[in-house]
């Protein structure tokens, strides 16, 4: 018998992962990403305002995508399961550091330093909203722009953009989709994914188109004098991914109420399900919201922490009448969806509200939205499994099926979700507590509560902490380190923990 | 009238049992034995082949059959056979078995090529909670859309005194209802003016609903509505009858020992509670106050099981129990051992589909104690010597007309009143009498 000279047994594999496979759809992704540069690029032309950032930035991304690109003609086909976590991961890391450039490039000295271009490039492409800048209105127009931009691009997701637009990615699966758009479970649009995330961007953008059409109706009929046509632009750009970032260290405090209550009506419209507002919108079947669980208790809860803050806003006398219900509404309504923007410093309001306020950064809004933190239908399904403990504590044989919108919700996801929140509350203890330490070494004087806040608000993507990191403050005064820790936290909030974490174990790279 | 059925078990057989005196019948079934125990009892012709088959069912002579009867008990072989009846006698009837509620619905809907369609499980479920409607009734029918109710009553103790021992021309019966029989001590007697009803006895009565409900009421004082009622097994027997009873707002709490079988119904019946234990375990039956229900329905497969957890359940205070029989000896042991009420998935299957066989004028059969009696409903033809007459005057020949409907309208007829021609009549009569009774009419 003829036996090849090589043998049988082929050397032992050490890395489990198809890493030049991983790193050419990155950098596929991120060659795509820099030509979202030539937008503030335009917009720098037309304000005559210095081009060269942009241009140098999307040329560096673009260099850096196309050589990971040509890494992975290594590959010896297509990826798979597991290099999705790596890709997203990566995908979202280098997103944000693509966003920083131009504030580098840019001569603008509250972005100067690459720790807080980095941080402001994450909170951008996270949608958090959280800012290391004191005074935006000294910034150039096309960099605030960009800000902006970098919000709406993440909002509904850098690969769900990538499968929308691009030709065939080397992408069969849905896990990369699921891993980016926030929530448990996606509901499918259409047979093909491609066609999902189309109808899931058309509806994004439209809704963007409709928010500015109504902020220019506003300021061309002179009902609110502080609107502009780069205002209507910047805040729908943030309001429909549930941002945060505004073009003015007041954020929304000068505006008109009514620009105030159109803005407030499109963050509760945003934090609804894309996919079921694409059917109760596109496929005209309002239905469908009125009968969904998820978008109930939205509802819900938006009412109940609306009346718990306006009862503390009346009862301290800090505010009255309309003024007092937009108030309630608007901040809880901003802070439940992750949102940030503020109309009012509610750093000052009573022990309750700030409560309140804390509180509403664990809810978050609907899965399927671009909102940040857990999301109702978590809460939602861990209620249902808490309800089904303490009933099986008394009649332990009992079989009960947990089940959303009449669907039984499977024993495995029902898992996930448990871990997802108590991995989410570690996370948000761990960040917490490193604030808190690092503030000690740095001598930055912040107390218990904000660093729960600072924790709380980047990790769920929110955006202003409280004390000087507040709605109308920022974060520039946190040390390098407590910075990095919060770019952590909102990378790992964005990408919703697990595709982040798993890529901490051995087993992920291993055989 | 020609008749072939595929399956020789226990609903074929029964079915034969009710048909062979009056039809030519062919009976095809793999096995030998079942067919063997048909041919030495009737004068039928055994077939031993595959019904889904398209050469068997030619060598059966399906070509010239009136009623093709697939009641086999996989649903697959029945429709397949159906299938190929329908090609070669496309005029036949043709009636299927099926334990698959989805092949019900579309049959409902006009989308499955058969004539009728009868599910064990949906059969037996509607009897089970006929009988949980009305405690004291051993058996129910429902004839002219709900419109006309047989009920057949045990007389115990406590039994309203105006209605139990009067002779029934002095007893007050509720309106709209009459006593079509008394069985007393295995011996049946269609009653007259003269004769009274005993306790022990055991009676059927024909009414309206309300009559019905009036009847169970005096027979059984301070009797309440069932809302509690407790399943033994979550099969597809158990799961139906669960179902049913759930849909009429009555609490259902179900007990299945196999967990993946217990999730499964849970996930099917969201308002049923469902247990994963054996029921049989008294710490359990403590835990849950079991023996508090105010009914229980035993749907285990087994019936040694089910008899166990019957008795166990009667031990720990369930007072009203229905116990599904598989093995049609069993009925006897049950009832001996004091279950209640006892329902024969195939018996009632095999019953639902011998309505088919008769008359064509006939719309619907019912039998009870066993297949001893039935219950007909019949169109009248002009030519009958009862039409015309009064129903006092009618001579009573081992039948009895207990209600008729008139131009969609159910009616208890006063012994003054006049039989006419197309009326529908609801006849009680023994099963022997049944081809007389069709002539006449």
């Amino acid at each position: 018998m003829r036996r090849d000279a090589a043998g049988r047994v082929a050397g032992r594999t050490w890395l489990a992962i198809d890493l030049p496979g991983a790193l050419g759809l990155t950098g596929t992704l991120l060659a795509y990403l820099s030509l979202s540069s030539l937008v503030p690029a335009a917009v720098a032309v037309g304000y005559g305002e210095p081009v060269w950032p942009f241009l140098a930035a999307g040329g560096l991304a673009g260099a850096v995508g196309l050589g990971l690109h040509g890494l992975g003609r290594r590959s010896p086909g297509p990826i798979g399961f597991r290099e999705g976590y790596f890709v997203v991961s990566l995908t979202w890391l280098l997103a944000a550091m693509y966003a920083a450039l131009p504030y580098l490039f840019s001569d603008d000295p509250q972005l100067s330093r690459p720790v807080d271009a980095f941080f402001e490039g994450m909170s951008g492409f996270s949608t958090t909203g959280a800012s290391v800048v004191l005074s935006p209105e000294s910034m150039d127009r096309s960099l605030l722009l960009w800000r902006q931009l970098s919000q709406w691009l993440g909002g509904m997701g850098i690969i769900v953009l990538a499968l929308a637009v691009l030709p065939r990615l080397r992408i069969g699966g849905r896990q990369m989709f699921e891993s980016e758009l926030p929530g448990p479970e996606v509901n499918q649009l259409a047979e093909r994914i491609r066609d999902t995330a189309r109808r899931l961007w058309l509806l994004y953008i439209g809704l963007t188109l409709v928010l500015i059409g109504l902020l220019l109706a506003i300021w061309l009929t002179g009902l609110d004098d502080a609107m502009s046509p780069f205002d209507a632009v910047s805040y729908a750009l943030s309001t429909m991914p549930l941002g945060g970032f505004a073009p003015d260290a007041r954020s929304l405090e000068g505006f008109a109420a009514i620009s105030q209550w159109v803005i407030a009506a499109f963050m509760v419209l945003a934090g609804l399900n894309f996919a079921l507002l694409y059917r109760a919108i596109v496929r005209r079947r309002l239905g469908v919201l009125r009968r969904d669980e998820e978008a109930r208790l939205y509802i819900v809860l938006l009412g109940v922490g609306t009346l718990v803050v306006l009862a503390e806003l009346l009862h301290a006398d800090i505010a009255s009448g309309e003024d007092a219900v937009r108030q309630a509404f608007f901040q809880t309504t901003s802070l439940m969806t992750g949102t940030g923007f503020a109309i009012t410093n509610y750093v000052s309001w009573p022990t309750l509200s700030i409560m309140a306020m804390i509180g509403l950064m664990f809810v978050g809004a609907s899965a399927g939205s671009p909102t940040g933190s857990v999301k109702i239908v978590r809460h939602l399904l861990v209620g249902r499994m808490l309800r089904r403990e303490l009933r099986q504590t008394i009649h332990p044989e009992l079989v009960m099926p947990i089940r959303l919108n009449g669907q039984v919700v499977d024993e495995r996801t029902l898992r996930a979700v448990l871990a997802f929140v108590l991995l989410y509350v570690g996370t948000f203890i761990v960040g917490a507590a490193a604030l808190a330490i690092d503030a000690r070494f740095s001598n930055v004087n912040i107390g218990v509560t904000e660093a729960i806040a600072a924790s709380a608000g980047t990790l769920g993507n929110v955006g202003p902490g409280l004390g000087f990191a507040g709605p109308m403050g920022s974060y520039a005064p946190f040390s390098d380190v407590s910075k990095l820790v919060m770019v952590g936290l909102m990378w790992i909030g964005r990408l919703e923990v697990l595709p982040v974490l798993v890529l901490l174990t051995r087993g992920y790279w291993r055989v | 009238m020609r008749i072939v059925i595929v399956g020789a078990g226990q609903v074929g057989s029964t079915i034969v049992e009710a048909l062979h005196a009056e039809h030519d019948l062919s009976v095809i079934d793999v096995a030998r034995d079942r067919l063997e125990a048909i041919a030495y009892r009737y004068d039928v012709r055994t077939i031993e082949a595959n019904g889904a088959s398209r050469k068997a069912l030619q060598d059966a002579g399906v070509d010239k059959a009136d009623l093709f009867i697939a009641c086999t008990s996989r649903d697959e072989v029945n429709l397949v056979a159906c299938s190929f009846a329908r090609i070669e006698a496309p005029k036949a009837t043709t009636v299927i078995r099926t334990s698959n509620v989805e092949y019900i619905e579309l049959w409902r809907a006009g989308r499955l090529d058969v004539d009728f369609a009868v599910s064990s499980e949906l059969e037996t479920a509607y009897a089970v909670s006929r009988s949980i409607g009305m405690p004291t009734a051993r058996q129910t029918d429902v004839f002219a859309r709900g419109q006309v109710q047989i009920v057949e009553f045990d007389v115990l103790d406590g039994a309203d005194g105006t209605l139990v021992g009067p002779p029934l021309r002095e007893a007050r019966l509720p309106p709209d209802s009459r006593v079509l029989s008394i069985i007393r001590e295995d011996s049946m007697t269609l009653p007259g003016g003269e004769d009274s009803i005993r306790v022990g006895d055991r009676i059927v009565v024909i009414g309206s609903p309300v009559a019905a409900r009036a009847w169970a009421a005096l027979l059984a004082p301070g009797e309440r509505p069932v809302s509690d009622v407790v399943v033994y097994g979550g099969g597809q027997v158990g799961t139906a009858i669960a179902r049913m009873l759930s849909q009429q707002d009555i609490g259902v709490r179900l007990i299945e020992p196999e967990l993946a079988r217990a999730r499964e119904v849970a996930e099917q019946l969201p308002r049923c509670r469902v247990f994963n234990a054996t029921g049989v375990d008294p710490d359990f039956l403590e835990r849950e106050r079991i023996g508090r229900a105010q009914a229980a329905v035993f749907a285990i497969k087994d019936d040694a099981k089910n008899h166990y957890a019957a008795t166990l359940a009667r031990v720990h205070g369930v007072r009203f129990t229905i116990a599904i029989v598989h093995d049609p000896v069993s009925t006897k042991v049950y009832e001996q051992s004091g279950v209640d009420v006892t329902i024969n998935p195939r018996g009632v299957t095999a019953e639902e589909i011998v309505r088919f066989a008769h008359d064509p004028r006939t719309q619907q059969v019912a039998m009870l104690d066993g297949d001893r009696y039935e219950v007909l409903d019949i169109t009248t033809q002009a030519s009958s010597e009862y039409v015309g007459l009064r129903f006092g005057e009618m001579p009573i020949r081992g039948a009895l007309i207990g209600a008729i409907v008139r131009d969609g309208k159910a009616l208890f007829p006063r012994s003054d009143e006049i039989l006419r021609a197309g009326d529908r009549v609801i006849v009680f009569t023994e099963t022997a009498r049944v081809a007389d009774v069709e002539r006449v009419l």
